[in-house]
């Protein structure tokens, strides 16, 4: 609400006055949006339209003998099924960058279970039907005969030795020598810096604590959902709700065997994501069910479905110890991350592992993890993946050292801010600022110094993101009338659109509403990678100004041509193309350019395609204040202020709901949110209504105060505003429960039950 | 070549296989492709490693490894693991 | 089993559709009827994406069966703005960029509305109880309140 622009000394071209970037534009794609026209993934549909269903397994963990679905084949209405038999082996390798590594091996497995099921609600067989009730009889008729085996799902117990095993021939990678013996453990990482003994043992205080938090899910409200259109001669198209068509259309054709340009997939509004959509469930599927029935099959998951096959993040179970000199400089920093992955190798430990302790600068740190199988759906992406687990631990464990040696929990955190030039853990020296600057916002700010009541208490944490930066391409195009469309290859989440045209517009010196941007398909544009990592400002953000100055050089030679001077003669101000030298030239308007298109030879307009490098990291710092009801153990969140680094916002009020949307979901991550399974690894909450995220009623507004350290990589300064505001929210809200009642939860979430029980326990233990 | 030596650091934890555990090189280079070439010559593979699995920290600043990417006399070089986001 | 016929009126006007016994309100207003803007986040009536009024009560469209509708007037997003005029609420919402990805939106001014309708001034607090049966996973709420308490604003002619 109360929002507070805090624009530090103007740096680089950071003082340049801007028109547009900065404002609060209505989106492009408003209109559709708020009168229900907006098309989202489940709302195609073609004639002759098939429904898709699938079954799911009701074990966590089982071997499948057999799959007899002769019966449900035989039902009227059916028109096909499949199982894991209609899918190409793929081989066992894994592909691409290492915390993403791809392994096909693993993907075709997940989305259709083949040899074992690995979790309640794996996917091993699908139908296509004339309508949804004959779908769901055929599947009831589909008989299959498990050998069910014992599972686990708990990280530490899944590490035992003698564990149930997920993969009865998996080496721990990441270990030299590599163990012979087969484990539940995916991989090991390590990184270090300095020396860890000699920093602890120049330490005054040493504080260790262990961690244990629940995997959650990314609850978007929209449940995965496609259509799909395949040929049996090798062609298809798919309407898809997902964080990037591009790699929707990457991995389908993959499982299918078909060449990428064989398949096209048109961007459907998304209804949220998080992380959780930058991978595929039911496209195959729906893809390999239109290719053997003929006709066109769509595909919507229910809640329960998403809840128990799709992408929570991990649990995790960790110990954190931090040395520190009596005067508050850090000396000594170590920490183990041990993440579920889930069934699938694959968690977002290796973030974890290096966004930990990267606010500060320790001279001697070592950060641990371990990416550990157990049976449940595999973790997808979540909002800054693995960052806001280990910052919860970091950031309880600096608490706890800032009143040990009787320090300001900001100012301790201001002493040990990183900058430009710290070390990182993972080697390179930091290259921007923004750490400091969100926590001297936070000391500003009046909250920092209000007074509290009776069981009230404040806590504040900090934390880092990778912003991600990437391969994007954009197409500008000047109309007939000089307004101009802005195509690009992002899907939009969040007002991304809007974000396009504004920068669109200032770069080419026009009118927002003259501007109108879109996302287009897989076969209109180049390649553009997800919209995740938040990359789309930045990268399709630099993509789009790229285009723009393309067409503004094209622009500046038809002047040229219409005035019969050279092109260096023309130049480019404020959306008209001037002629150097004495005032009398009327400027030329974009306008008046594009109706002399056709005599000055043709339509105007350019792509430009980037793999944008020079992303800025985001830093967040963040308070809470809570009032804990000493009765019932139930925490309510009075006040809550997110200081971010933006960069530069190119659409505010977008901006702004990136912050409070992240702060809200760390909120129900901190105290409500949880998988909840019984003794046979069923989930018992796959629900909305006992896996409760945050309603209005629980919160208060959310403040948010932009910090803006323009990164000089991007035209406008912009870093992605997307994720780091989840990052310290657990952690503030754990320190300011602590603040209240004098104990630390080292658990999340931190329902009432746990919170009542650490009341009922001595202050200390 | 002609240029100054730049620093060059491998942390990603699979390098290490295609360069017996040596992570760090002193390379004359102008551009990221001249590093690459170097120490694929050097280690067989390692190049591809380089292209497909890490992304590249030069002077801090995080990128996809691309080979346009220009590197400075003293420059640091760190092939890390990539990060991708939600 | 033969489908049962039913007549209603959708936004207005006369609309005759069959439907399964089993099938709901919301299947049958977004498979049959076609329209899909009123969504389905949940079908087990916790998120409030599927809010219609029946007969100008608010209700969840995927816990009403469609032979309830029988007889009865459905109001749905669609019918929200008059011809090309947008409602307040819808409005301010894209003033207010209450909205990101946008799929909790229809069912929120659906609801939304029909406070407005018993309470034209409500407090921030009400308004928060008022939607706390819609989930929004985007926005934090902020944005939402605010534009609600906007566009009552702006309908008490304030
Ligand atoms: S779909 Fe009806 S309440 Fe969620
Ligand atoms: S705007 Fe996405 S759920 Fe509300």
């Amino acid at each position: 609400m109360d929002t507070k622009v805090i624009k530090p000394e103007a740096e680089g071209r950071g003082d340049r006055t801007l028109k547009i970037v900065g404002t609060s534009p209505v989106r492009p794609d408003g209109v559709p949006k708020v009168t229900g026209l907006a098309r989202y993934g489940a709302d195609y549909a073609l004639p002759g339209m098939l429904w898709g269903a699938i079954l799911r397994s009701p074990h966590a963990h089982a071997r499948i003998r057999s799959i007899d679905s002769s019966k449900a084949s035989a039902l009227p209405g059916v028109k096909a099924v499949i199982t894991s038999a209609d899918f190409p082996e793929q081989k066992y390798e894994f592909v691409g960058p290492e915390r993403v590594a791809i392994n096909f091996w693993h993907m075709t497995r997940n989305v259709m279970a083949r040899e074992k099921v690995l979790y309640e609600g794996h996917a091993l067989a699908a139908v296509a039907a004339t309508s949804k009730i004959i779908a769901e009889a055929a599947l009831r008729l589909i008989e299959v005969d498990y050998e069910v085996l014992p599972h686990v799902i708990d990280v530490d117990e899944a590490m035992q030795p003698g564990a149930p095993l997920l993969f009865e021939d998996m080496i721990t990678r990441g270990i030299d020598p590599p163990p012979n013996e087969a484990s539940n453990i995916a991989k090991r990482i390590e990184f270090s810096i300095g020396d860890l003994d000699a920093g602890f043992a120049a330490a005054d205080e040493i504080v260790e604590m262990n961690f244990k938090t629940a995997p959650v899910h990314q609850g978007y409200i929209e449940p995965h959902a496609c259509l799909a259109r395949f040929d049996n001669k090798g062609q298809g198209e798919i309407w898809a709700a997902s964080q990037g068509h591009f790699v929707v259309r990457a991995f389908t054709a993959r499982l299918l065997d078909m060449n990428i340009g064989d398949v096209l997939v048109h961007p459907a509004e998304i209804g949220g994501g998080f992380g959780g959509k930058t991978v595929i469930y039911v496209e195959p599927l729906a893809a390999a069910l239109s290719r053997k029935s003929g006709h066109p099959v769509k595909i919507m998951m229910s809640r329960e479905d998403v809840f128990k096959a799709t992408g929570p993040t991990s649990g995790a179970s960790m110990t954190v110890r931090i040395g520190v000199k009596r005067d508050g400089k850090l000396v000594a920093a170590d920490g183990v991350f041990k993440f579920q992955a889930g069934a699938f190798p694959g968690s977002p430990v290796m973030n974890a592992t290096m966004c930990g302790f990267a606010p500060y600068n320790i001279p001697n740190v070592r950060s641990v993890g371990y990416d550990v199988v157990c049976n449940r759906p595999k973790s997808a992406a979540y909002r800054a993946p693995g960052s806001p687990i280990s910052a919860y631990a970091v950031e309880s464990v600096m608490d706890a050292v800032a009143a040990k040696i009787g320090m300001d929990p900001l100012q301790f955190r201001l002493v040990n801010a990183c900058r430009t030039g710290t070390p990182t853990v993972w080697g390179p020296k930091h290259a921007h600022d923004g750490c400091a600057e969100t926590l001297k916002a936070l000391l500003a700010h009046p909250a920092y110094a209000a007074p509290l009541g009776r069981n009230q208490g404040r806590g504040v944490a900090s934390g880092f993101w990778f912003n991600n930066g990437g391969e994007s391409s954009a197409t500008v195009h000047v109309n007939e009338d000089g307004t101009v469309v802005v195509a690009t290859g992002s899907m939009d989440i969040g007002g991304s659109r809007a974000s396009m045209a504004i920068m669109a517009a200032e770069t080419l010196g026009i009118e927002y509403e003259d501007v109108r941007a879109i996302v287009a398909d897989t076969a209109s544009i180049g390649y553009t990678h997800v919209t995740g990592g938040s990359r789309v400002t930045y990268a399709t953000g630099i993509a789009v100004v790229e285009a723009c100055r393309k067409v503004i050089t094209e622009l500046c030679a038809r002047a040229a041509m219409i005035w019969s001077v050279e092109k260096d003669q023309v130049s480019w101000e404020d959306g008209s193309a001037r002629r150097a030298g004495a005032g009398k030239h009327e400027p030329l308007s974009l306008k008046a350019i594009a109706a002399k298109r056709a005599l000055t030879g043709g339509p105007i307009g350019a792509e430009a395609s980037v793999n944008a490098g020079g992303a800025a990291p985001g830093f967040a710092s963040e308070l809470c204040d809570v009032e804990v009801d000493t009765e019932t153990g139930s925490v309510k969140i009075l006040r809550f202020v997110v200081a971010q680094d933006v960069g530069r916002a190119i659409h505010r009020s977008y901006v702004e709901g990136q912050m409070e949307g992240g702060a809200v979901q760390g909120i129900g991550w901190a105290l409500n949110e949880a998988y909840v399974y019984d003794d046979a690894g069923h989930l018992l909450n796959a629900g909305f209504l006992d896996y409760r995220i945050p309603v209005a009623s629980d919160l208060p507004m959310i403040e948010t105060v932009l910090v803006e350290v323009p990164n000089p990589n991007h035209p406008f300064g912009a870093k992605g505003a997307g994720e780091v505001n989840i990052v310290p929210v657990m952690a503030a809200v754990a320190n300011a429960i602590n603040n209240a009642i004098g104990r630390r939860m080292t658990e999340l979430p931190m329902s009432p039950p746990k919170v009542l029980a650490a009341i009922h326990t001595a202050p200390g233990k | 070549m002609g240029g100054a030596p730049v620093r060059v650091v491998l942390i990603s934890s699979h390098s290490g296989h295609y360069t017996g555990g040596v992570k760090e090189f002193e390379i004359e280079a102008r551009t990221l492709l001249d590093v690459i070439r170097v120490l694929d010559r050097r280690y067989p593979g390692l190049g591809e490693h380089l292209e497909e699995e890490t992304s590249v920290a030069i002077d801090g600043e995080i990128h996809e490894v691309a080979y346009f990417h220009p590197v400075h006399p003293g420059s640091e070089i760190y092939f890390i693991p990539k990060i991708e986001g939600g | 089993m033969a489908k049962h016929h039913v007549s209603a009126t959708l936004n207005g006007n006369d609309v005759e559709f069959l439907c399964e016994t089993q099938q709901t309100l919301l299947e049958v207003l977004r498979d049959e009827l076609h329209h899909t803007g009123t969504k389905e986040g949940c079908g087990t009536g916790d998120c409030g994406a599927c809010s219609v009024t029946l007969d100008g009560r608010l209700v969840c469209s995927c816990l009403v069966l469609g032979v309830e509708a029988r007889g009865k007037s459905i109001q749905t997003i669609e019918g929200m703005a008059e011809g090309t005029s947008l409602h307040p609420l819808q409005r301010k919402f894209l003033e207010h960029a209450a909205l990101q990805c946008g799929v909790c939106t229809p069912g929120i001014l659906i609801a939304a509305r029909s406070l407005l309708e018993r309470n034209p001034d409500p407090s921030e607090e009400e308004v928060r109880f008022w939607l706390a049966g819609n989930l929004c996973r985007c926005t934090g709420y902020n944005k939402i309140i605010e534009a609600v308490l906007d566009a009552a604003r702006e309908m008490r002619g304030g």
